[in-house]
């Protein structure tokens, strides 16, 4: 037998021995304490993860769809956007498409008054691109004949918890009449039919009214500020941005994410912080085992001389200490994960966290439960290694007799 | 070299450095060993008794002078060659319970056997009849705590017998012991010398223990001396 096998093979029965017929309490506790840790390494990414998560689906659930089809370089409206819906809801994997005339106008309410965008819809394609149709909180949503009607979102109400008070229209409620200014200077009065709430401040900035209004409003028919397309898949936009091409679509294709400026700033501020309280966890894991390691090589410190009296090698005897810090925390990992899917995960599902993006769970991603798995046991595999290393420098005879 | 010398030491100082004060143990001691022999090393406490096993045994590093064991110039050895050496060619019996709490009797016997690279099926009936030898294959799958005293040490003793040893080294074994433990441990390492013709060097302060041994190499102040009186 090799003797690197021979020598983890007597590491691993003494590392095994060790724990099997140690201190269970020690062991428990050494356990507990790495699922804590791992708990609060993963926690934090978690959150961020769930944020951007949820961010992603808000932006693309109530405000763009997977895809934006804006009109070509040079033009301001999309011509012809019923050819263009034609062709793209011909593409498999299209759930629907949604033309939209977007315009930025005033709405005033008694004596308050600010700018908002609306856009118009019809509301059957609507329903198929994005969910505000069942985000009403008050009335109802807009149906395709409706006229001198509107549907608003909650931060423009002012009520229902809206966090843009000063702006808004001061607590409006389904049935109120309110006016709206276009930018053509055209002046018309509307009746609220709805108030939607989607859980994401920017999509409960807008307003909806018909395409059939919007017509009446600009005078012109036929013309779209963007479609809006939604697919079956998340991810995969870039591969219908290239199907649609080939299709002869001329117009400017974007995927959502060029639109959610949002993600990246938070994905950058939630990087760094991310990396710092990473940073204190694996700091905070190492000195845990680092003290576990510390405290047994202290107590089995004559055990550890009289080992390497009778010719165990030094190298052995750190590696029995490294496999028991890297065993508890493996075990830290496990039972972590555990208290995240049977404890943590269920409870901010049924109490999310409130953020202006939208209601936020935890979300445990796979790749970032591996990292900081392996992470914590690099930690631990290191912090049980200076102990164990410092104590077999010790000599022989100091470490037997305790000089 | 004497064929049948398997320990030969000559000049061997040992001197521990205590802030200022240095403290001669061991003063220039010459002396050989022969494979075979039962030998006591006997002296008052504090005469550099322990101190010489520690140096024969490689325990710790002589301040001058030189070992040579089993034909080998051992202080030239490397600490790894060092430890190799003790797994090879010593056994090592030391004064209190040194057995590992979480192991049983038997593993506690073959992990030396382990870590020389040996079959676990090896181990296993290795260490089986080095519990044998000292009567305690009954006792196998008992952990140190279920055991006296006397079966812990007979524990070590098997322990030290397992990869059998050029030179089994023993460092005051009974003092922690009843007479009766004392008397059976004694009896034991004299049976090994016979039976098995085992070089045992034994370290003791019992004057009584001088009628199990073949010689008696007396220290005092650090030097070979006379017998005592």
């Amino acid at each position: 037998m090799s003797s690197i096998s021979t020598s983890l093979k007597v590491s691993a029965f003494l590392a095994y021995r060790s724990i099997a017929k140690g201190n269970k309490g020690t062991s428990i506790l050494t356990i507990l304490i790495m699922a804590l840790v791992y708990v609060n390494l993963m926690f934090t990414s978690s959150v961020f993860a769930g944020l951007i998560d949820s961010t992603e689906n808000h932006v693309i659930d109530t405000l763009y769809s997977n895809i934006v089809i804006e009109p070509r370089e040079g033009e301001v409206y999309i011509k012809y956007p019923d050819s263009v819906m034609k062709k793209i809801n011909s593409v498999p994997g299209v759930i629907g498409t949604s033309a939209q005339y977007c315009t930025f106008t005033s709405i005033a309410y008694e004596d308050r008054s600010s700018g908002w965008n609306i856009r118009s819809i019809d509301p059957e394609d609507e329903m198929a691109v994005t969910t505000v149709y069942d985000m009403m909180i008050e009335g109802k949503y807009l149906s395709k004949s409706d006229t001198r009607e509107i549907i608003i979102g909650k931060e423009i109400s002012g009520g229902h918890g809206a966090s843009l008070e000063l702006w808004s229209l001061g607590g409006v409620k389904v049935g109120d009449i309110i006016e709206v200014m276009f930018k053509n200077g055209v002046k018309r009065e509307y009746r609220i039919k709805g108030i939607f709430d989607t859980n994401f401040v920017e999509s409960n900035r807008l307003a909806y009214i018909t395409q059939k209004e919007m017509e009446s409003v600009i005078g012109i028919e036929g013309m779209a500020s963007q479609i809006l397309v939604k697919t079956d898949k998340k991810g995969e936009e870039t591969k219908y941005i290239n199907q649609f091409v080939e299709l002869g679509v001329r117009e400017d294709v974007r995927p959502w994410t060029v639109y959610a400026s949002i993600v990246a700033t938070l994905t950058k501020s939630f990087s760094a912080m991310n990396a710092l309280t990473s940073a204190i966890g694996f700091f905070v894991a190492g000195v845990t085992i680092f003290t576990v390691v510390h405290v047994s090589t202290v107590s089995k410190r004559r055990q550890m001389g009289i080992l390497r009296a009778i010719g165990i090698k030094e190298s052995i005897i750190i590696q029995s200490y490294v496999f028991q810090a890297v065993f508890y925390a493996m075990c830290g990992c496990t039972a972590g994960l555990a208290i995240l899917f049977t404890i943590l995960v269920p409870y901010f599902i049924e109490h999310p966290l409130i953020f202006p993006m939208g209601h936020v769970s935890l979300l445990i991603e796979q790749k970032d439960a591996i990292t900081r798995g392996t992470g914590l046991i690099i930690a631990a595999a290191i912090a049980g290694f200076i102990p164990s290393w410092r104590a077999v420098r010790e000599m022989i005879l100091d470490a037997i007799w305790g000089d | 070299m004497n064929r049948d010398v398997i320990i030969e030491i000559k000049n061997l100082s040992r001197i521990y450095v205590m802030g200022k004060i240095q403290v001669p143990a061991l003063k220039g001691v010459t002396l050989g060993i022969n494979k075979g022999e039962f030998v006591a090393i006997m002296g008052k406490s504090g005469s550099g008794k322990s101190t010489l096993l520690h140096q024969l045994g490689l325990l710790d590093t002589p301040t001058e002078g030189e070992i040579v064991i089993d034909g080998i110039d051992v202080l030239r050895l490397s600490e790894s060659q060092k430890t190799r050496f003790r797994l090879e060619k010593f056994g090592y019996v030391f004064q209190e319970y040194t057995i590992m709490p979480e192991l049983t009797a038997l593993e506690n016997v073959y992990l030396p056997a382990m870590a020389l690279g040996l079959p676990r099926d090896t181990c296993v009936s290795n260490g089986m009849n080095a519990l044998a030898h000292v009567g305690l294959e009954g006792r196998a799958d008992h952990r140190p705590r279920e055991l006296s005293g006397g079966e812990q040490q007979r524990v070590a003793i098997a322990r030290a017998l397992i990869n059998k040893p050029k030179i089994l080294f023993a460092d005051e074994p009974t003092a922690n012991l009843d007479s009766v433990s004392s008397m059976q441990i004694l009896e034991l390492f004299r049976k090994l010398f016979r039976d098995m013709g085992q070089t045992i060097l034994m370290v003791t302060h019992e004057l009584e223990d001088e009628g199990f041994v073949d010689r008696v190499i007396w220290l005092a102040d650090g030097e070979v001396v006379e017998r005592e009186g």
